[in-house]
């Protein structure tokens, strides 16, 4: 019994160290590939301009001219002590990246998984509850459909039919420019901002609708499927038919045991799912000009702007690693066979 | 409502299945090229200016690189920095010549350049604009030699002995008085002026400006042009305002203007078809003019000077004999390349200068005139080379659009149709792309040019003096001697004759063929007035001429 009662802080600090080889074998890769790829920032940038030899003076003015190692091994420097340094392509440091464009990439996803769970959580209990009946199909359908598809696919979709129905509807950018310009920056975060100011919230909330609801379909997809088997599991188990032999109505059973018992392991997965949201962020994004964090990695990336594809990887790396940490350190709260 | 909603979007789900099942089950070819009928886009004629102005929106895909002039050498960039900082001089609106901007400048010989400033010109901030600013701007922009910048335009006035940290040379710029700029150049150069009307050559504010370093995006500018920027979130959106303390030749009328940055050309269409912006400039598909025509929008045509050309490999391969650079010439029909591959919205080129500079002629048209079988095959056969000639083309799958692809298709089309070649086209992603026709992976390859300054010479320079940049392995000590020689002749008659002998030399030397040249672009929405007098081939957009009603 000790050792199980002293397990949870040493496997708290066990998982966190963990995050230090992930964290260098992560940056070590995205190294790799980056130089693995055709060109370089300058001549991304001015290689149907300039001759060989300016692109090679610009090029060594920049380092890259420098051992591949001694890079790795300034990059590495930088990174340990916190150093995102300044975009290549455009001087932009990327902690003001990260923070001016931070906040539309989390308004995105909070907004998407506001979505997603609102409405994955009911579908996928009602699914479960009325299991193998006309109910159950056509959610089940497009739980597959709506993971399956792909969410620029979906959106490019979406932003015709919009369009056409409602020809005002705003379906890009994240807020009409006079509010862009209008709207006082407190938290860089616009949404929020406007919310503060009092003053074209309903502009910028409106922007925010149809790249969220895309971007939670995404999600929707995964927790439908996930609360749909967990509730039909939970239906079955031995606790759930003692309720049922009690006598309690079935709608009782469900809310009060089942549907609960089934929540545990959704709410592990979905903590999992801030990767798979923030890949559908970048293409998300991409599809809707959104200002956000994926834009500018598809942008830097395209510009092979090392310095800023490296810092933002490395930032999105750190938001995966700690939420996976937290929810490791959730489940093993609830659970505690996790820690042996 | 909710039932006919309804209806639509069930309309709209059975269409697209329909459409999605006819897709799939059809086994008609797509209609060969000499098939399909040029679509054409129907281009409007825009309104005038009015005398005032409601504030208005510009969407753009450009993007923005450096608002501070020493760190930028892109046209968004360059566009919002026309707005704010005044040159010495300016070319006006679909004019070829600097005017008098802050100054009034002329040359003294080929090697010497005399700026009056005008008086009392002053910057948003208040601060006097002097020769010394004038000096100064030029001073840190070669000092800082960023390698996103155009510091590189200023050759003539450059001490490079090192070139790891070039400085202004000595003496090469003076400034007698506060009013008075002088330059000296290191060599004869008479498109000099010209590049002082380019962005490189902005006047700031030396109170504001580091010597050594850019101001952040994000920092307060001043300039002294007619618009000041009021705000500036990268990526999304630039904002500017009227600079009250203006005294150039070109006043704002719009109280305020939005530039709003866009990602590709689809949300750019869709948000100047939904009224959402005002104007969508730069930069538009030939389908998205074509959809946007169709739609009702007023898409306006102006001249432009985009060069699209394709590179001879003369280092290995079927490039390095004559006859087959000369042979292709013979065949290619640049008419079908404009009408199949962008719905006849690019003009075919004849020769590496464009239309309305000073010097150009059809010299491709004159050496080979319209596309001749017979004549290619003489060509071929007197120089006794065996056919079919294996070529293989390259192009760049993003770079330069989508209708890059439909181009080199056209081209082995029809060099295949000749039966005289045997085309096969590669593609590459724009970085890779670039390795591989260096390491002479193609005989013949695409690339596009927009010119620095609105001179013939930047069409020269750049490509024909050995190698041009692209190290093709062309050289011709005569057009060596040509380039320098107008580079240095005062004469405009005299150099446009020059300029027409260099032309005559390349198409029969044939290092390069030029295929079309592009036009300036723009989708307007409703009351938007003296958009068309700036669309030309300097790609400035003049935020002064425009106004909203």
């Amino acid at each position: 019994m000790s050792s199980s009662r002293g397990s949870l802080p040493r496997y708290i600090a066990v998982r966190t160290l963990l995050v230090i080889p992930m964290m260098w074998v992560l940056l070590t890769m995205v190294f790799i590939l980056l130089r693995v790829a055709p060109g370089d920032p300058v001549t991304a940038a001015a290689g149907g301009k300039l001759s060989a030899d300016e692109i090679a003076r610009r090029q060594a003015a920049l380092g890259l001219d420098q051992p591949l190692f001694q890079q790795y091994l300034d990059y590495l420097g930088d990174v340990v002590r916190f150093r995102f340094g300044n975009a290549i392509s455009d001087g932009t440091p990327v902690t003001t990246l990260i923070r001016d464009h931070g906040g539309a990439t989390l308004t995105l996803t909070i907004g998407a998984f506001i979505f997603a769970v609102g409405v994955g959580v009911p579908l996928g209990r009602w699914a479960g509850r009325h299991r193998d009946t006309i109910i159950d199909a056509p959610i089940r359908l497009l739980g597959i459909v709506v993971y399956a598809a792909p969410v620029f696919w979906m959106g490019i979709l979406l932003i015709l039919l919009i369009g056409n129905l409602w020809p005002s509807w705003p379906t890009s950018g994240i807020a009409s420019p006079q509010a862009i310009f209008e709207v006082p920056t407190h938290t860089h975060i616009l949404l929020v901002d406007a919310a503060i100011d009092g003053t074209y919230f309903w502009d910028v909330l409106q922007h925010h609708l149809l790249p969220c609801f895309v971007l939670g379909l995404l999600l929707a997809g995964v927790i439908v499927r996930l609360v749909r088997i967990n509730v039909i599991q939970t239906m079955q188990a031995d606790y759930v038919e003692a309720a049922r032999a009690r006598g309690i109505s079935e709608r009782v059973v469900v809310r009060d045991h089942a549907f609960r018992n089934a929540l545990v392991p959704v709410v592990t997965v979905i903590g999992l799912q801030v990767a798979l949201t923030l890949s559908g962020a970048v293409l998300t994004e991409n599809t809707f000009n959104w200002p956000g964090l994926g834009t500018d990695l598809v942008d830097y990336v395209i510009a092979r702007d090392y310095v800023a594809v490296q810092g933002l990887v490395t930032f999105f790396a750190l938001i995966v690693v700690i939420v996976s940490v937290v929810v490791d350190v959730i489940n093993a709260l609830i659970d505690p066979r996790v820690r042996y | 409502m909710v039932t006919a909603v309804k209806r639509k979007l069930g309309a709209l789900l059975g269409v697209s299945v329909l459409a999605v099942g006819m897709a799939a089950c059809s086994d008609t070819p797509p209609p060969a090229s000499e098939d399909r009928e040029p679509l054409g886009v129907n281009y409007s004629t825009g309104d005038p200016a009015a005398d005032s102005s409601d504030e208005w929106t510009l969407g753009t895909t450009d993007t923005i690189t450096a608002v501070d002039p020493a760190g930028a050498y892109d046209f968004g960039s360059w566009n919002l920095q026309y707005q704010m900082f005044q040159t010495l001089v300016s070319v006006p609106a679909n004019g070829s010549e600097p005017e008098p901007d802050a100054a009034s400048c002329a040359y003294d010989d080929p090697q010497t350049i005399t700026c009056d400033l005008d008086e009392g010109l002053t910057f948003a901030n208040g601060n006097e604009l002097t020769s010394s600013d004038v000096k100064y701007s030029l001073e840190r922009n070669i000092a800082i030699n960023d390698p996103n910048g155009s510091a590189i335009l200023l050759g003539s006035i450059i001490d490079d002995s090192n070139p790891d940290k070039p400085v202004l040379a000595k003496g090469a710029v003076e400034t007698p008085d506060d009013t008075t700029v002088v330059f000296h150049l290191n060599k004869p150069d008479l498109t000099f002026l010209k590049v002082l009307s380019t962005a490189t050559a902005s006047i700031v504010d030396e109170e504001v400006y580091p010597a050594n370093k850019e101001l952040a995006d994000t920092d307060e500018h001043s300039g002294s042009g007619p618009y000041v920027l009021a705000q500036y979130k990268d990526g999304v959106q630039a904002t500017f305002e009227l600079n009250e303390n203006y005294a150039g030749p070109h006043p704002g009328i719009a109280p305020r203007v939005y530039v709003s940055y866009y990602k590709d050309d689809a949300s750019l269409a869709s948000d100047i078809k939904k009224g959402a912006i005002d104007i969508a400039w730069r930069s538009l598909s030939p389908t998205q003019q074509q959809g946007l025509a169709d739609d009702g929008v007023a898409v306006l045509k102006g001249n432009g000077s985009e060069f699209r050309y394709w590179v001879w490999d003369m280092n290995e391969g079927a490039g390095t004999e004559a006859a087959v650079r000369q042979a292709v010439a013979q065949v290619l029909d640049r008419d079908q390349i404009s009408a199949n591959a962008y719905d006849g919205t690019v003009t075919p080129s004849y020769s590496i200068v464009p239309p309305g500079f000073g010097g150009q002629k059809d010299s491709f048209m004159d050496v080979y005139g319209d596309p001749d079988v017979d004549a290619a095959t003489a060509l071929l056969e007197d120089a006794g080379v065996e056919t079919p000639v294996a070529l293989k083309l390259g192009y760049p799958q993003e770079h330069y659009g989508p209708n890059a692809v439909d181009e080199a298709t056209e081209i082995a089309e029809q060099l295949n149709d000749t039966g005289l070649f045997d085309v096969t086209t590669e593609t590459g992603e724009w970085e890779q792309y670039q390795t591989d026709y260096k390491k002479d992976a193609y005989d013949l390859f695409m690339l596009g040019w927009y010119p620095d300054f609105l001179d013939a010479d930047n069409y020269l320079s750049p490509f024909v003096v050995d190698g041009g940049f692209f190290a093709n392995g062309y050289s011709n000590d005569e057009v060596n001697t040509l380039v320098d020689e107008e580079l240095a002749e005062t004469d405009e008659a005299a150099r446009d004759e020059i300029i027409g002998q260099i032309q005559d030399i390349v198409a029969e030397d044939v290092p390069l063929i030029p295929s079309w040249n592009g036009a300036n672009i723009a989708a307007v929405g409703e009351g938007m007035g003296g958009v068309q007098d700036t669309l030309d081939p300097t790609y400035i957009f003049r935020f002064w001429m425009i106004t909203k009603s």
